[in-house]
């Protein structure tokens, strides 16, 4: 891989947002099982890539281990490829 | 409360500074269908809804927006990069940059700054709810607009995703304003207003 920082991140971003759609259905779709079961299997996929990222490069929330790396990662207004 | 994440709902990695596409991009920032006024939309209404859902859908959708309006700051940011005075005159900037230099302010693209004006929380499901649908669609057709007027396939790509947000946002709260009537009385959803009326609701 290229670039192993930059495909995590994707990864997460993508199976993020996944969660994030199904989380919106289910505002107006109240215990529908299919979304309930989809949001569960992208859930265990999501903390086991974060786990991996907030480890190797720092939090992505000021809660997360390795907190005191916070201000040594870019804001994600900055274009990749330029850590501070 | 709110919690920040360090991360976009969707990648920007633009290459090529404009800022033109700038002045076009940043009506969706604070313009009168931009993503500072969804947000404070649906957060303000959410305190008058009825039912668990439609709190829940409000305070959700709102949030998203807000990192919608993080996302057109990242863009307006990223394209007003590196300028020389040149490219600010040739390209129309000049009238921002004298104002704001490359910060990022909320304003519409003809320069009108942003207003509460263009929002309302009228306390009163049906009439938010539809209010909120409408605004979807003129975001819509701003992110539209937009793609008729940018090239870039670095800043299409953003405003694709963007566009297309708001083509689910519109069916779910469409979907809430069915949760809503339902609950109502089916002869006349109108005459009550279950924000104040709390035994008209089923």
């Amino acid at each position: 891989m290229i670039n192993t920082k930059a495909n995590l991140k994707h990864r997460i971003m993508a199976i993020r947002f996944a969660i994030w759609d199904l989380h919106l259905y289910l505002d107006t779709h109240m215990g529908d099982c299919t979304a309930i079961e989809l949001t569960e299997k992208y859930k265990k996929q999501l903390y086991q890539l974060m786990d991996e990222y907030i480890c190797q490069y720092g939090p992505l929330s000021a809660e997360d281990d390795n907190a005191e790396k916070w201000l040594c990662t870019p804001f994600p207004w900055v274009n990749s490829g330029s850590d501070c | 409360m709110f919690q920040y994440e360090k991360i976009l709902q969707y990648p920007i990695n633009i290459k090529n500074p404009n800022p033109m596409y700038a002045k076009i991009i940043m009506s969706q920032y604070g313009g009168p269908d931009g993503e500072l006024g969804a947000s404070l939309r649906y957060l303000s209404q959410r305190f008058a809804m009825p039912c668990c859902e439609l709190q829940g859908l409000l305070t959700d959708i709102g949030t998203e927006e807000l990192g919608h309006l993080e996302m057109i700051g990242t863009l307006v940011y990223q394209l007003t990069r590196n300028l020389s005075c040149e490219e600010i005159k040739k390209n129309g900037f000049d009238a921002y940059f004298v104002d704001h230099t490359t910060g990022v302010y909320p304003a519409s693209a003809a320069g009108v700054p942003f207003t509460a004006a263009y929002l309302q929380s009228k306390g009163d499901v049906i009439t938010d709810l539809h209010e909120d649908m409408a605004a979807e669609q003129k975001a819509r057709t701003t992110y539209d607009n937009i793609l008729r007027l940018v090239d870039d396939p670095d800043v299409r790509d953003v405003i694709k995703f963007l566009r297309a947000r708001e083509v689910v946002h519109y069916q779910r709260f469409g979907e809430g304003l069915r949760l809503a009537t339902d609950k109502l009385n089916e002869k006349n959803f109108y005459a009550f207003n279950p924000a104040i009326d709390k035994s008209c609701i089923k």
